[in-house]
């Protein structure tokens, strides 16, 4: 980790603290320096023939944020019926085009360090690798991916 | 077979004839009175002259005596010559009268009014009325003696029967009443263990209206005990239910630090999101938001196990409120059938007070019962010798009209011995028959003629006709009193010498019908009477003797 907190990336892998979230069955870590806020769930307004991993629009800070199914989005099994479900604001894009995104997911669990050289790389896309985490194991996203 | 009742009863003629031979002495008796009223006379004159006195009085006596033989003299003696000339003549007719009177009267004495009346027709007119007259009175006394015999001894014997019938009835009753004496005895002592198990139920009734008056004072105490468990477990329920009431509440607070905890998380959460874009200042922030995320995250841990414990305690409620519900039903379902229970208690208090009552009337009905079992069964005994002494009566009067029939057939058999000119009269009938056979003129038509005779009267066992040697030429046998194996005897009668037999004798020397008294039968074993009369050939000579063996029972019913 760098002293601003960001990490060196290799196509897209960020170092350093990550906020564990639940999304499903699975753990998914988002790079903390994506990450603006937690919010507890948001209002989502769904939008008629979009994507299923689009939830909807809701309303964050007087502006319209898109707010995506992160549990779709790393393939988890639905049905799940979360106690604390919570919509995570984070900056995704290719840093040429950054925007605020929101994040549906079933819980917002802690900030861990996941060293770089503990992830796995997987095919360098949105789920970029899987890294030990306290035992378990957590799927690495990667937040540049979306919007490409 | 015996003697015939023939008693000849004969009139004694000997004064007559005396008085007659007397009178044949001659005409010496008329001058004898003569002389003895003058010898009379001169002996009265001669007392008088001795015993003195005037002598008027022995004048007048003289004279008188004269006249008087004077008179004599004159009148009485010519009369008394002319009977003593008629006497002869007169005698001579008297004897011939006197021998159809004598005649007549044997005929009668034997019983043969018919051959009497023959002799009485040959007297002179009157007499001869006089004596027909006597004949028929003496004729329809005997037919009525037979008629009354007969009607006795069918009435005896009908008396007999009812007698018989009424003594086999008796005989029956005395058993039924024997039977039906053990049997209210039999009763009399159920009566009496009836009022003993009356008296026991009784007893025992009255315990059980005690047992049940202690059992509803129990039962009304566990009543009002139940009572006070329901409230109790009401009370419970209530105080359960406010606990639970309290638990919600707890959850709500629960949740509400839940909640808290879970804000406070997320604020951690950001916070640490905070220190990490503040850079190496946040350093020291991130520490903070760390740790505030570390207490967020007991609180929730501290919530989950209290929410755990409550939950333990919300069960603990819940079993308890279910368990006081429960309770509240078993206690109101126990105190229904408690009250239920003291209701029946009630009622079998009630039952067993009538049941004792009902058990001692009971009782009392019983010993009353046997009471008047014991009068019935002594009445019953009583009834008993009554009747044993009834059938003793009854047989008795069997007997007596036995004695009575018995009397009755002597009677007719009497009134049978003479011979009357009626259908009814034996020896009439018989002697029918004799003339009938005398027609015959060979051994098969005297059989042939005999068994038609026979076959005509159903009340003949056997008849038979003996020649003057005493051999049976013809014999026939009623078919319907003799049977086949009986005929042999019969058979064997014609092997018999009957000149031996008194019913033979008699007729063969009466020449007249005769009728033997009563004697079992070698044929049907039953009573019979044998009436036998001669037979003549056309010449009047005597050829046999006709018997006929007369059933009694037959002919009594006849």
């Amino acid at each position: 980790m760098t002293a601003d907190g960001r990490s060196s990336s290799r196509d897209g892998l960020a170092t350093g603290s990550h906020l564990l979230v639940q999304a499903g069955e699975y753990v998914c870590a988002l790079p903390l320096v994506s990450v603006r806020r937690v919010l507890r769930t948001l209002t989502v307004h769904p939008l008629p023939g979009s994507a299923p991993e689009l939830e909807g629009l809701a309303e964050f800070g007087g502006e319209p944020l898109a707010v995506l199914n992160l549990a779709r989005m790393v393939n988890a099994a639905p049905g799940a019926n979360p106690a604390n479900p919570v919509t995570i604001v984070v900056v995704a894009g290719p840093p040429e085009a950054r925007e605020l995104m929101g994040l549906a997911a079933d819980a917002a669990l802690e900030v861990a360090d996941i060293s770089p050289e503990s992830v796995i790389l997987g095919d360098g896309g949105f789920l970029l690798g899987e890294a030990p985490v306290g035992g378990k194991v957590v799927r690495v996203l990667n937040l540049e991916a979306l919007g490409r | 077979m015996v003697e015939p009742d023939v008693t000849v009863r004969t009139v004694d003629p000997g004064g007559l004839q005396d008085w007659g031979q007397d009178r044949a002495g001659g005409r010496s008796d008329a001058l004898m009175g003569w002389l003895v009223a003058v010898g009379l006379t001169v002996v009265g004159f001669l007392l008088l002259v001795a015993a003195g006195g005037p002598l008027w009085p022995r004048f007048a006596f003289l004279v008188l005596g004269g006249a008087g033989v004077a008179a004599y003299g004159l009148w009485v003696y010519p009369i008394l010559r002319s009977l003593e000339r008629k006497l002869p003549e007169n005698l001579d007719r008297w004897n011939k009268l006197e021998s159809k009177l004598i005649a007549a009267f044997e005929q009668l004495g034997s019983g043969d009014l018919v051959r009497s009346a023959e002799q009485t027709a040959k007297l002179p007119t009157r007499l001869a009325r006089i004596s027909a007259a006597a004949a028929d009175a003496l004729s329809s006394l005997a037919q009525q003696i037979q008629d009354s015999s007969i009607e006795v001894a069918s009435a005896a014997d009908a008396v007999n029967q009812v007698a018989s019938d009424l003594a086999s009835g008796s005989s029956e009753q005395a058993a039924s009443v024997v039977e039906i004496t053990a049997a209210m005895e039999q009763l009399a002592r159920t009566a009496s263990q009836i009022a003993e198990s009356a008296t026991r139920q009784a007893d025992l009734a009255s315990r059980a209206e005690s047992s049940g008056e202690s059992g509803s004072g129990a039962v009304h105490e566990a009543v009002t005990g139940v009572e006070e468990v329901q409230k109790r477990i009401s009370a419970i329920a209530n105080r359960a239910d406010t606990l639970g009431t309290r638990s919600k509440e707890i959850y709500r607070v629960l949740e509400l630090i839940n909640e808290i905890a879970q804000e406070t998380h997320i604020l951690s959460l950001n916070a640490a999101i905070e220190a990490v874009a503040a850079g190496a200042e946040g350093r020291r922030f991130s520490v903070v938001a760390e740790e505030v995320r570390h207490l967020a995250q007991r609180s929730q841990e501290s919530v989950e196990s209290v929410r755990n414990l409550l939950d333990e305690f919300s069960g603990s409620i819940r079993a308890t409120i279910v368990a006081t519900e429960e309770g509240s039903k078993e206690a109101a379902r126990v105190l229904e059938r408690s009250r239920a229970a003291a209701s029946a208690i009630g009622e079998l208090r009630q039952a067993s007070g009538d049941t004792s009552r009902v058990a001692r009337q009971i009782s009392m009905a019983t010993q009353q019962q046997n009471a008047a079992s014991d009068e019935v069964v002594m009445t019953l005994r009583e009834v008993s010798l009554v009747v044993q002494r009834m059938t003793g009566g009854l047989k008795n009067l069997s007997g007596t009209a036995d004695r009575l029939n018995s009397l009755g057939l002597t009677i007719q058999l009497l009134a049978q011995s003479f011979h009357l000119d009626s259908p009814r009269s034996l020896k009439h009938m018989v002697e029918a028959w004799a003339k009938e056979l005398e027609k015959a003129s060979s051994a098969t038509e005297l059989e042939e003629a005999l068994d038609r005779l026979v076959q005509a009267a159903p009340f003949i066992e056997l008849g038979y006709f003996v020649d003057t040697t005493g051999y049976t030429v013809a014999l026939s046998y009623n078919r319907a009193l003799v049977s086949g194996r009986q005929l042999l005897s019969a058979v064997g009668a014609r092997e018999i010498d009957m000149t031996i037999r008194p019913w033979y004798r008699a007729v063969s020397r009466e020449k007249r019908a005769s009728l033997t008294p009563p004697y079992e039968s070698l044929q049907s074993s039953g009573q019979v009477f044998t009436v036998a009369a001669p037979v003549f050939g056309r010449d009047r000579t005597f050829k046999g003797v006709l018997g006929v063996d007369i059933n009694v029972t037959g002919w009594t019913r006849i």
